[in-house]
C-alpha cells in the first residue's frame, strides 16, 4: 500500500533555496492591485470575505446581546431592525455567496487541473473589483442611513421604508455580476485547462462541486439582478409591478426572490461540499466512497434546486397544487444531500484517520451539517412549515447550513490550503481548541433556537414576550463563546504569518495536483507541466517523504 | 444610530401579555390547542426519523475516529473501498421511502388545513403597523388587539392589510398565514382549550414588527354568548379613559405614543391637555404644518379626531416625516380617547 509510486509526470515538489513564489515574485501595490494571478486574486478574496464575515459577526453579536432582555437591551426596535438587517446582507451577499468560490476556489482550482491560471484571468480581477464595488456601495449604504428590510427585501415594505434601499439594491446587482463572472470563468476553465490525462472522472470532487455552483451562478443570478432592479424602479418611478396601491403583486417578488434565493443557498453550499469530501479523503488517507454518486448528485442538487423555490411560500397563500409539487421536489433534493453525508461518513469508516485541525473542523461539519440537513426534513413537510416558518426553527436550521456548515466548511478548508497558500504552518494545538470551542459555541448559540422556534418564537423581532427569555439568554452565551473562538482562529492564522514556521511539502499527504506543485506555487504554477496517469484519491502513489520534509 | 444607548427604552405596548401560556414541560411544541394534532404528529415522526439518522451518522463517526485514528505516519487505511452498489441503493431507497411518507402526511395535513368547513364562524382581520383589528361574526364592532372565539367550533378568518405584508401566527392552534395587501387569505382552526392565546405577526413588517401583537381568548359557550368584545363603557369620563386606555391606546397607538413625555415616532399624549390651577382642563398650543403653513393650534376634540381620521392634514412640528395609519374610529370612541387624554393633562396655566 505504501510503495511510492511516482503517479504524475511531474517532480514533486522540491522547491529550491531562495526560487520565487507568486507571493514574493514581485511587490507593491501595484503588483497586487492589478494582478492577473488566480492565487494572488484569491488572496485579496480571501480578505475581502474575512472581513465581510468579521463585521457580519458582529452585527450578529449586537443582534444577540440586545436580545439578552425581552424589552431589548441595547437599541431601539428601528435600529435593532437596521442591525439584523447588516447582519444577513453581510454574510449571505459579501460571505457565504463569493467567500469559498473567490478565494479558495480561485487558488485551488486552477492548481487541481494542473493549470496554469483560469481561463480569463483579465475577467477574474473584474470579478474581483466588482466584490469591491459591491462592498463598497453596501458600506456606503449603512451611512446613508441603513436599511431594515431584512436579507429579503419583501415588497411592498422595502418600497415604502425610508432607508437607503435603492443603493444596497445596486450592490447586490453589482456582487451578482461579480459572482456571474467568477462562474462562467470557471466553467471555462473546467473545460479546457484540465491537465492531460485529468478526465472529467478524475477530477477531485472540489472541482466538481465548483463546477456545478458555477452553472448555478450563471443561470439563476440574473434573476436576482433583474428584481432588484424593479424593485429600485420601482421605488423611484412607481412603475406597479410588486406595489399593491399601483396594482403590482407583492407576491410576484417573492417568486422572483427565491427563483434565484433558493438555488443560491446551493451557491452557498455546494463548494463547502467540494472542501469536505477533499479533506475527508485525504485526511482519511482513503479513496473517496461513491465519488460518481457524489459527483452526479452535485449536479443532481443543481438541477432540482431550480424548482424547490416555493417551499419558502408554503403560507403565502399559493395554490394546493403548488404546494404539493414544491414540497414533493423539497423532499427528493433532501436524497441527494443525504447521499453525500451517507458516503462522507463510509469514507472515514476503516480510514486512517489523522486528527489534525482541518480534519476536526471536517467531523464538525460532519455533526452539524447532520442537524441542519435532517432539520430541513422536518421544514419540508407542509402541515409542519406552516407552523414552523417565519420562526427561529428556521432561523436555526439555516443557520446551521450557512455558519455551521459553510463557514465551518470554508475554515476547515483554509486550514488545510494555509500551508499551501503560504508556506507556513499554524500553532496545531491552538487550531484544535478554537474548533472545539467553535464548536461548542455554535451548537449552544443555535440549539436554544430550534426550541425557542418550534415553541412560536417568530424571527425578526427586536422585543418578545417575557417566555422566551431563558432560551434567548442561552443562544447569547453561546454566541459570547462562538466569537471567542473565532477571535483565536484569527489570532493564530495571522501569528502564523509572521512566525514562519515552515510547512511540509506535502502538508497532508494529498495525491490531488495541487500538492504536486511546489510550495507556496510559483507564478503559473507548476515546474513542469503535469500530466495524469492514474485514478484520483488513489493513495498507493503517495509519496510519505514529502510530508515530513519541510520546504526549504 | 447608537444614540439610543444612553436613553431609557421606550415604553412597551404590551406589557407582559396576560397569562402567559404554561410551557408544556417535555414537548418541543407549544401545548395545541386546536384539532391540528396531525402538525404535532408528523413533527414528532419526523423528529424521531431526525434522532435514529443522527445517532447512526455521529456513532459510525465516533467509532471510526476512535477504531481507525492514525497512529504512524506511513498508516495506510484499513480498507480502500471505492464503492459499495447493494449499499448505496440502500441509504437512497429507504430515506426516499421516509421522506415520501412525510410529504404525503404533510400534504394531507396542509389541505385539512387549508378547506373551510362550511360550517366555520366567519371573523375579520385587519392587519395594519403594526396592529391587529377584528370583527367578530355578525357584528360590526371593531376589536383592536383581542378577539374572542368558542371553544369547541370552527373558527375562519378572512385577512387583510392596509399597508405591507405580514402574517397571521397561531402557535398554539398551529395556524399561520400571510395577510397581503389586496388579497383576501383565509385561515381556519377550531380552537378546543378554553385560554388566552398568542397571536403574532410573523412576517416582518417593519420598525415595530415585534410589537404586532394581538391576544385570541378562548372562551366558553356561556362566555361567548355575552358578546365581550362589544363591551364599551363609555357612562361617565372616567370609565370612557379606562375603556380607551384599555381598548385603543395599548392596542392601537402605544407604539409610536408614550404617555409619559418620551418621543417615540409620533409625539407623546401627555400634555395634549393643561390642567389649570382652578381645576379645569383646557387644550394645550401646538406648532403645526398645514397644507405647508405653519401655525399654531388649540387641541381640542375637533383636532384629535382629524388627527387619528386623516393624519396628514396637520403634522406636529418635528415630526413631519413620520407617517400614521389612518383610522376609522366612531365618535364615541373619539370622545374616549379625549376623555383618556385629559387624564394625561400637566399642570399649567
Amino acid at each position: 500500500m505504501t510503495t511510492n509510486v511516482l503517479a504524475h509526470d511531474v517532480h514533486a515538489a522540491h522547491p529550491e533555496s531562495g526560487k520565487k513564489n507568486y507571493l514574493n515574485v514581485t511587490s507593491g501595490f501595484m503588483s497586487w492591485a492589478g494582478t492577473l494571478d488566480h492565487k494572488r486574486i484569491g488572496l485579496m478574496y480571501l480578505v475581502g470575505v474575512s472581513l465581510a464575515f468579521l463585521s457580519g459577526g458582529l452585527f450578529a453579536l449586537l443582534v444577540r446581546l440586545h436580545l439578552w432582555q425581552p424589552h431589548g437591551a441595547l437599541f431601539s426596535n428601528a435600529d435593532y431592525n437596521s442591525i439584523f438587517t447588516l447582519h444577513g446582507a453581510f454574510m449571505v451577499f459579501l460571505f457565504v455567496i463569493p467567500a469559498i468560490p473567490g478565494s479558495l476556489g480561485n487558488i485551488v482550482l486552477p492548481l487541481m487541473l494542473g493549470a496554469k491560471d483560469v481561463a480569463l484571468p483579465r475577467l477574474n480581477l473584474l470579478s474581483f473589483y466588482l466584490w469591491v464595488t459591491g462592498a463598497v456601495l453596501a458600506t456606503l449604504a449603512i451611512v446613508f442611513g441603513g436599511f431594515d428590510t431584512g436579507w429579503t427585501f419583501y415588497t411592498p415594505y422595502s418600497l415604502y421604508t425610508q432607508k437607503a434601499v435603492v443603493l444596497i439594491g445596486m450592490a447586490v446587482f453589482v456582487l451578482g455580476f461579480s459572482s456571474i463572472f467568477t462562474g462562467l470563468n470557471f466553467i471555462v476553465t473546467t473545460h479546457k485547462l484540465r491537465a492531460p490525462g485529468l478526465t472529467w472522472f478524475r477530477m477531485p470532487l472540489f472541482v466538481w462541486a465548483l463546477y456545478a455552483t458555477s452553472l448555478l451562478q450563471v443561470l439563476a443570478t440574473p434573476v436576482l439582478g433583474i428584481t432588484v432592479l424593479l424593485v429600485a424602479f420601482e421605488r423611484l418611478y412607481h412603475i406597479g409591478i410588486f406595489d399593491p396601491r399601483l396594482g403590482g403583486d407583492p407576491v410576484l417578488f417573492e417568486h422572483f426572490f427565491w427563483f434565484y434565493s433558493h438555488p443560491a443557498v446551493y451557491i452557498m453550499v455546494l463548494p463547502a461540499f467540494g472542501i469536505i469530501s477533499e479533506l475527508v479523503t485525504v485526511h482519511s488517507r482513503k479513496p473517496l466512497f461513491g465519488y460518481k454518486l457524489i459527483a452526479f448528485s452535485s449536479l443532481a442538487i443543481a438541477i432540482i434546486s431550480f424548482l424547490v423555490w416555493g417551499h419558502h411560500m408554503f403560507t403565502s397563500g399559493q395554490s394546493t397544487y403548488a404546494m404539493f409539487a414544491f414540497s414533493f421536489l423539497t423532499f427528493f433534493v433532501a436524497i441527494p444531500t443525504a447521499i453525500k453525508e451517507f458516503s462522507w461518513v463510509a469514507t472515514v469508516y476503516k480510514g486512517s484517520i489523522a486528527l489534525n485541525s482541518p480534519m476536526l473542523y471536517t467531523l464538525a461539519f460532519l455533526i452539524i451539517f447532520a442537524i441542519g440537513g435532517l432539520t430541513g426534513v422536518i421544514l419540508g413537510s407542509l402541515n409542519v412549515d406552516i407552523h414552523l416558518h417565519d420562526t427561529y426553527f428556521v432561523v436555526a436550521h439555516f443557520h446551521y447550513v450557512m455558519m455551521g456548515s459553510i463557514a465551518l466548511a470554508f475554515f476547515a478548508g483554509l486550514h488545510h490550503w494555509w500551508p499551501k497558500m503560504f508556506g507556513v504552518m499554524y500553532n496545531e494545538a491552538l487550531a484544535k481548541l478554537a474548533c472545539l470551542i467553535i464548536f461548542v459555541g455554535f451548537n449552544a448559540t443555535f440549539i436554544p433556537q430550534f426550541i425557542m422556534g418550534s415553541r412560536g418564537m417568530p424571527r425578526r423581532y427586536a422585543t418578545y414576550v417575557p417566555e422566551y427569555a431563558p432560551y434567548h439568554q442561552a443562544s447569547t452565551i453561546g454566541a459570547i463563546v462562538l466569537v471567542a473562538g473565532v477571535g483565536l482562529m484569527v489570532y493564530y492564522l495571522l501569528a502564523s504569518l509572521f512566525q514562519r514556521r515552515a510547512a511540509m511539502q506535502n502538508q497532508w499527504g494529498g495525491v490531488t495536483l495541487e500538492w504536486l506543485a511546489p510550495t507556496p506555487p510559483p507564478l503559473e504554477n507548476f515546474d513542469h507541466p503535469p500530466k495524469v496517469t492514474t485514478e484520483v484519491y488513489d493513495y498507493s502513489t503517495l509519496d510519505l517523504e514529502t510530508t515530513r520534509t519541510p520546504i526549504r | 444610530m447608537f444614540a439610543h444607548l444612553i436613553q431609557d427604552p421606550p415604553a412597551q405596548h404590551v406589557e407582559n401579555p396576560a397569562p402567559p401560556i404554561v410551557p408544556d414541560a417535555w414537548g418541543q411544541m407549544p401545548k395545541l390547542a386546536s384539532t391540528f394534532d396531525h402538525v404535532d404528529g408528523l413533527f414528532y415522526f419526523t423528529y424521531a426519523v431526525c434522532i435514529f439518522f443522527f445517532v447512526l451518522i455521529t456513532g459510525v463517526l465516533a467509532y471510526s475516529v476512535v477504531a481507525y485514528r492514525r497512529k504512524t505516519f506511513d498508516q495506510p487505511a484499513v480498507a480502500n473501498t471505492t464503492h459499495n452498489t447493494p449499499l448505496e441503493v440502500v441509504w437512497t431507497v429507504i430515506p426516499l421511502i421516509i421522506v415520501m411518507v412525510m410529504f404525503a402526511w404533510g400534504y394531507y395535513g396542509a389541505r385539512d388545513m387549508t378547506n373551510i368547513p362550511a360550517d366555520a364562524r366567519m371573523y375579520r382581520a385587519t392587519a395594519k403597523q403594526w396592529n391587529w383589528t377584528f370583527k367578530h361574526p355578525g357584528s360590526q364592532d371593531d376589536s383592536y388587539g383581542e378577539v374572542w372565539m368558542e371553544v369547541g367550533k370552527n373558527a375562519a378568518f378572512v385577512l387583510d392589510s392596509t399597508d405591507v405584508l405580514h402574517a397571521f401566527y397561531l402557535p398554539s392552534m398551529r395556524v399561520k398565514r400571510d395577510v397581503i395587501p389586496g388579497r383576501n387569505q383565509t385561515v381556519w382552526f377550531q380552537p378546543t382549550e378554553v385560554g388566552d392565546y398568542h397571536l403574532f405577526c410573523a412576517e416582518y413588517c417593519g420598525d415595530h414588527h415585534s410589537k404586532m401583537y394581538a391576544q385570541v381568548h378562548v372562551v366558553t359557550a356561556a362566555e361567548f354568548a355575552k358578546k365581550p368584545w362589544a363591551k364599551w363603557e363609555d357612562s361617565t369620563p372616567a370609565l370612557a379613559a379606562v375603556s380607551a386606555e384599555k381598548q385603543i391606546y395599548k392596542t392601537l397607538c402605544a407604539s409610536c405614543h408614550t404617555t409619559n413625555g418620551t418621543k417615540l415616532v409620533g409625539p407623546s399624549w401627555q400634555g395634549l391637555f393643561v390642567k389649570r390651577p382652578d381645576g379645569s382642563i383646557v387644550g394645550a398650543q401646538r406648532e403645526v404644518i398645514e397644507g405647508g403653513q405653519r401655525k399654531t393650534i388649540t387641541v381640542d376634540e375637533a383636532y384629535i379626531a382629524e388627527s387619528i381620521r386623516k393624519p396628514d392634514q396637520k403634522k406636529v412640528v418635528g415630526y413631519e416625516a413620520a407617517n400614521m395609519t389612518a383610522y376609522e374610529l366612531e365618535d364615541r370612541k373619539i370622545k374616549a380617547v379625549v376623555e383618556y387624554m385629559k387624564t394625561l393633562a400637566v399642570e399649567g396655566k
